[in-house]
């Protein structure tokens, strides 16, 4: 992590006195965003770079679902299983996408294209059902936009 | 439209949201009026006679909070907007983030100077993409024009605005949660005494607010809260942006004037159930609050006063329509399943009662229900009631028992036949 | 002063107390998992709720964090707050596994106890419990057992207030939550790691070395001082009942050895906790002994020795002695008393500090590794030991000594409770008794004089210091 250390230091210019501790979270974001998970050496760097315990950041690695320290494939789909998209029907979206993938929630496609897993509530309730891949959020999603969209990315 | 539109009041364009469109609809004239020509405390007297009351969830007056922040105390003061939006059926805030980013900006600093904040934070849930590069491109439009990180239109007024992203957990939109989360630690919420606002942040005094209750500051400072407390009713003043999902026909984010007929927004504004369906029953403002009946809404207003002694509550504004054919039973699965996988864990009656309710349920949907097991729901929830750190245990508790005093006769179907009067259905029968 | 009531009695509180430490205080229970009286107020139990009146009516809510109000009206009893505990401990038990069977805190346990005063019942639940990791090597000297613990976050909380290693946390979240300890072992280092092991209020955190040796109800405590250093903590040393003697053969180590240690709380020396070297105590008090007088490393009878050295001492013409720090208050003064005025007195540092132990810290560990030597230099001053070339007898007392630095026509007489080689090289060996095995004092570093208590018979044949003494004194420059 240390050539993201300029990116922190500018970062860090935005907060006020005192809040060295509060750059944990954007560090790590930031980390996993460069590195695709956060690795033993970006704890021991973190740790060291904002004078924080070593246990600080392995319980907030461990509390945040977004969070990870094993990469995932290429493309994570994320499917949404709370209560607005399970009305507009999330539970066969899921159905669908483990049968094209041949994976289960948690698991990653053996060429390490795609990682499934299931979240909640994401917040585009109106747009139900919803898969997020990455950042974006696919939203209205139904059986043959899921085959296209598996297809571009594929 | 169901009423007034307060802020939901211009045409959304791809760039309506820029701070050159937002000076077009004279954005940043408040914060001007604000700073010159009126005291911070007359800021938040303004506030307080408009009556705001929280959208977030709580429905707590605004001015009485603000209030507790005492100028001059030689402390630095924090103001937090609650933008974590995990609340299941609830995507309002967004609304405001990706098409009113400004509004939120300025309101942000009309705030912070009533309250004597130097700086604020948007706290804002990790999965949000887009929302999130629209408030971080609203900051930065407003840095570039002196407004933030320097002394804002000529006055001595100085604010710095931090967008901090969540990763990923419910109780972040709690605020004591929220706070040590931007503390850079697990967010577990925090026991009161003491209050946030006398310690808070960094143990500082801070104010946490919606999204949507910042949102309304601007509005009430330019027409004054005498002009604000014409829209709406005596008891809720103003609008509230409510987003509806489920089995609704136009799903989407609309803003309803405090007083407007229930049923009237589901069957014109929202364009009636889905394919025709009758509706079954409605989740007023958030999976945490107490379900209502078709009958039930029929006479009801969109209004704290007239949900509330209904035994419900208008909540975060996520409305939720469920259709007739819908099995209540895997309904509440999924709620629990949620409330179980959000708990933070640091108190018995919520980490044990989730898991427990959770597994409760489980079963009963496999059809290995025991007659037992409804009373023993209605026991979890109530000893979950008023005994945790933070809310979310009374809340799963609220969605437990609401779901069970209406839809009792399903659960005991379920459990008798071991399986569902309906199904087991979640979508949509029509 | 605010002025509440609490079950009916008037109490006056300081202003920003809880209504737990007034309670506390004022000698009324409430019960509690969470709180801990030297650690930050988690609230996270729920057990310690109270009724508050108001109104004509009662809320409840936890008295660790409610502060005490003028007029407030306490009930730690109502049935609100009945009902309220039971719930709290269905909850704590629900996923609890019914281990007291096999578990080292029967007899000990804070749930044990409240589940039988506060509740009572088996369990409200059909569903089966949630499994967790068990037997979880936490560190090398505490066993985890993630079923039973409550996650009240004591331990936590306690290396991050108390010790300062920041060496657990709390990983995950619901009731998947885990104790942990951080994975670059600074729980491992943690030179108090051990009292975790007393403030866990149930069965989760459990000393190796006592795991599974004893059920508590067949030991007893005696007070003691730890000497592992100057800071003399107050412990209590775990033994045997002697009615629970077990009687087949070869059980002396558990019928007759410490089995345990634990803090004795002294608020003018060690509050409640003490280092993992006090915990060790067994291995330090269990090593070899000398049961044996010798003459030049052939044995002898005590009387003999005791008469052979009184001869030495009585032509002896310039007598040092070298006094041991691990000596009692009792010993030195009955050493001045008899032969001060005859030797030139030295104090030694018995234990020097070892490679690998903490040396000194701003928490209880002092550099001095030897109990008494503050009561020692009281009495015979601070020099270093420095023998004269011409002293003729050198008498030395406890272990530690350098004896090179003996001049080599001097006479030797040693007084020694281990069994080590320099006892065959005294002209006179005498073997001791050890703290153990008599009452006495310790004065420590900062002045504070603590009090040890006999636990043990000391070996047939082993003599008392304190005898011993006035004994070589008896006809010390004069003829019998």
């Amino acid at each position: 992590m240390k050539h993201l250390i300029p990116e922190f230091e500018k970062m860090k210019q935005r907060y006020p006195e005192g809040f060295e501790s509060s750059l944990v979270l954007p560090c790590l974001q930031r980390i996993q965003e460069d590195r695709g998970y956060v690795a033993e050496e970006d704890i021991v760097g973190v740790m060291e770079y904002l004078h924080v315990p070593r246990i600080q950041v392995e319980e907030v690695l461990s509390y945040y679902t977004m969070l990870r320290r094993k990469p995932v494939g290429r493309f994570h789909l994320q499917a949404c299983r709370n209560i607005a998209c399970s009305m507009r029907g999330s539970e066969g979206i899921l159905g669908h996408l483990v049968a094209k993938l041949g994976i289960q929630p948690g698991e990653t496609t053996p060429d390490g294209r795609f990682t499934l897993s299931v979240v909640e509530c994401l917040g585009s309730c109106g747009t139900a059902p919803v898969v997020m891949v990455n950042e974006a959020y696919h939203e209205n999603m139904d059986a043959p936009k899921l085959d296209k969209l598996i297809e571009e990315l594929r | 439209m169901p009423g007034r539109q307060l802020i939901m009041d211009f045409e959304v364009t791809p760039t309506s949201h820029t701070l050159e469109a937002y000076r077009a609809r004279g954005g940043y004239a408040t914060l001007e009026k604000a700073l010159k020509s009126m005291q911070p405390a007359d800021v938040t007297k303004e506030i307080t006679a408009s009556g705001l009351l929280g959208h977030g969830g709580a429905a707590f007056p605004v001015g009485r909070k603000w209030s507790v922040m005492k100028p001059g105390d030689g402390q630095p003061h924090y103001l937090c907007c609650n933008a974590d939006e995990g609340e299941p059926g609830t995507f309002k805030d967004r609304w405001i983030l990706e098409h009113a980013p400004h509004l939120l900006v300025e309101s942000m600093l009309i705030a912070s100077y009533a309250l004597g904040v130097r700086n604020a934070f948007v706290y804002i849930r990790g999965e949000f993409d887009l929302p999130w590069r629209r408030i971080q491109g609203a900051v930065d439009e407003a840095y570039a024009a002196g407004l933030l990180g320097a002394k804002a239109l000529g006055t001595d007024f100085v604010l710095d605005i931090v967008v901090y992203r969540g990763a990923g957990s419910y109780v972040c939109g709690e605020a004591s949660g929220l706070i040590t989360s931007i503390e850079g630690r697990k967010p577990y919420p925090r026991n009161r005494p003491p209050r946030l606002t006398v310690k808070g942040l960094y143990q500082r005094p801070t104010v946490i607010n919606n999204v949507e209750t910042l949102a309304n500051v601007t509005g009430i400072i330019r027409m004054g809260a005498e002009e604000f407390r014409k829209v709406g009713t005596a008891k809720s003043p103003g609008t509230q942006l409510v987003s509806i999902s489920g089995h609704i026909a136009k799903p989407g984010v609309y803003e309803v004037e405090y007083g407007y007929p229930w049923v009237k927004f589901l069957d014109e504004d929202c364009g009636g159930m889905l394919n025709g369906a009758a509706l079954k029953c409605v989740i007023p403002g958030g999976i945490s609050t107490k379900v209502l009946t078709r009958a039930e809404i029929e006479t009801l207003t969109l209004s704290h006063e007239s949900v509330n002694p209904a035994g419900s509550g208008l909540g975060s504004g996520g409305m939720i329509a469920i259709a007739e054919g819908t099995c209540m039973v895997r309904l509440l699965q999924v709620l629990l399943r949620f409330y179980h996988h959000e708990s933070c864990g640091q108190c018995t009656p919520c980490r044990e009662g989730m898991g427990w309710m959770h597994r409760i349920i489980d079963r009963i949907v496999d059809g290995k229900g025991v007659p037992e097991d409804i009373d023993r729901l209605y026991a979890i929830s109530h000893a979950n009631d008023g005994t945790t750190i933070c809310g979310m245990g009374d809340a799963a508790g609220y969605a437990t028992v609401g779901i069970l005093n209406k839809y009792r006769d399903e659960f005991e179907h379920f459990i008798t036949n071991k399986r569902s009067r309906f199904d087991g259905r979640l979508e949509c029968l029509a | 002063m605010p002025r509440l009531t609490i079950d009916g009695r008037e109490i006056e509180a300081p202003a920003g107390q809880t209504v737990m430490e007034a309670a506390k205080e004022a000698g009324i229970f409430i019960p509690y998992f969470c709180w801990h009286p030297e650690l930050s107020v988690p609230g996270n139990c729920r057990i310690c709720v109270v009724g508050v009146e108001d109104k004509g009516g009662e809320w409840v809510d936890i008295a660790c964090n409610m502060p005490v109000a003028e007029g407030m009206v306490v009930y730690t009893n109502s049935e609100k707050v009945r009902e309220r505990r039971k719930a709290t401990l269905q909850f704590i038990t629900l996923n609890h596994p019914v281990d007291c069977g096999i578990c080292d805190k029967a007899g000990e346990c804070t749930l044990q106890d409240y589940h039988y005063e506060y509740n009572g019942e088996r369990s409200v639940s059909v569903d089966s419990k949630v499994h967790a990791t068990k037997h979880y090597d936490l560190s090398a000297r505490i066993v985890l057992d993630n079923e039973r613990c409550i996650q009240c976050t004591r331990c936590v909380r306690f290396t991050r207030e108390v010790s300062m290693s920041f060496g657990l946390g709390m990983q995950n979240r619901a009731d998947h939550s885990l104790v942990r300890a951080a994975e670059d072992g600074s729980f491992a280092t943690d030179a108090y790691s051990d009292n975790v092991i007393d403030i866990c209020p149930v069965g989760a955190l459990l000393s190796r070395s006592f795991l599974h040796k004893s059920r508590v109800w067949y030991l007893e405590p005696t007070a003691s001082v730890c000497p592992g250093c100057a800071r003399g903590c107050a412990v209590n040393l775990w033994h045997r009942r002697p009615e629970w003697r077990l009687r087949a053969p070869d059980m002396r180590a558990q019928n007759e050895g410490i089995q345990r240690v634990t803090p004795l709380e002294n608020p003018a020396v060690n509050g409640p906790w003490i280092c993992n070297k006090g915990r060790d105590l067994a291995k330090v008090f269990g090593r070899a002994r000398a049961e044996v007088s010798m003459l030049k490393g052939r044995p002898a009878d005590l009387h003999g020795a005791l008469a052979q050295a009184r001869s030495l001492l009585g032509s002896a013409g310039k007598p040092v002695a070298v006094v041991s720090s691990w000596g009692s208050n009792e010993e030195l003064a009955a050493f001045k008393a008899a032969l001060g005025s005859r030797f030139t007195t030295f104090v030694k540092a018995d234990h020097e500090p070892q490679a690998g132990e903490v040396l000194e810290d701003a928490i209880l560990i002092r550099a001095d590794k030897n109990p008494n030597t503050a009561g020692a230099r009281a009495l015979f001053g601070d020099a270093a030991p420095a023998i004269p070339k011409d002293a003729d007898l050198v008498l030395v007392w406890g272990e530690g000594f350098d004896f090179r630095l003996i001049p080599p026509e001097a006479k030797i007489v040693y007084l020694n409770a281990w069994l080590q080689p320099e006892n065959g090289h005294a002209d006179v060996f005498i073997p001791v008794s050890i703290q153990t095995e008599r009452d006495g004092h310790y004065t420590n570093f900062a002045g504070v004089t603590s009090a040890f208590s006999k636990c043990f018979a000391k070996p047939v044949g082993v003599a008392d210091a304190e005898a011993v003494f006035p004994a070589l004194a008896a006809t010390a420059g004069g003829g019998q």
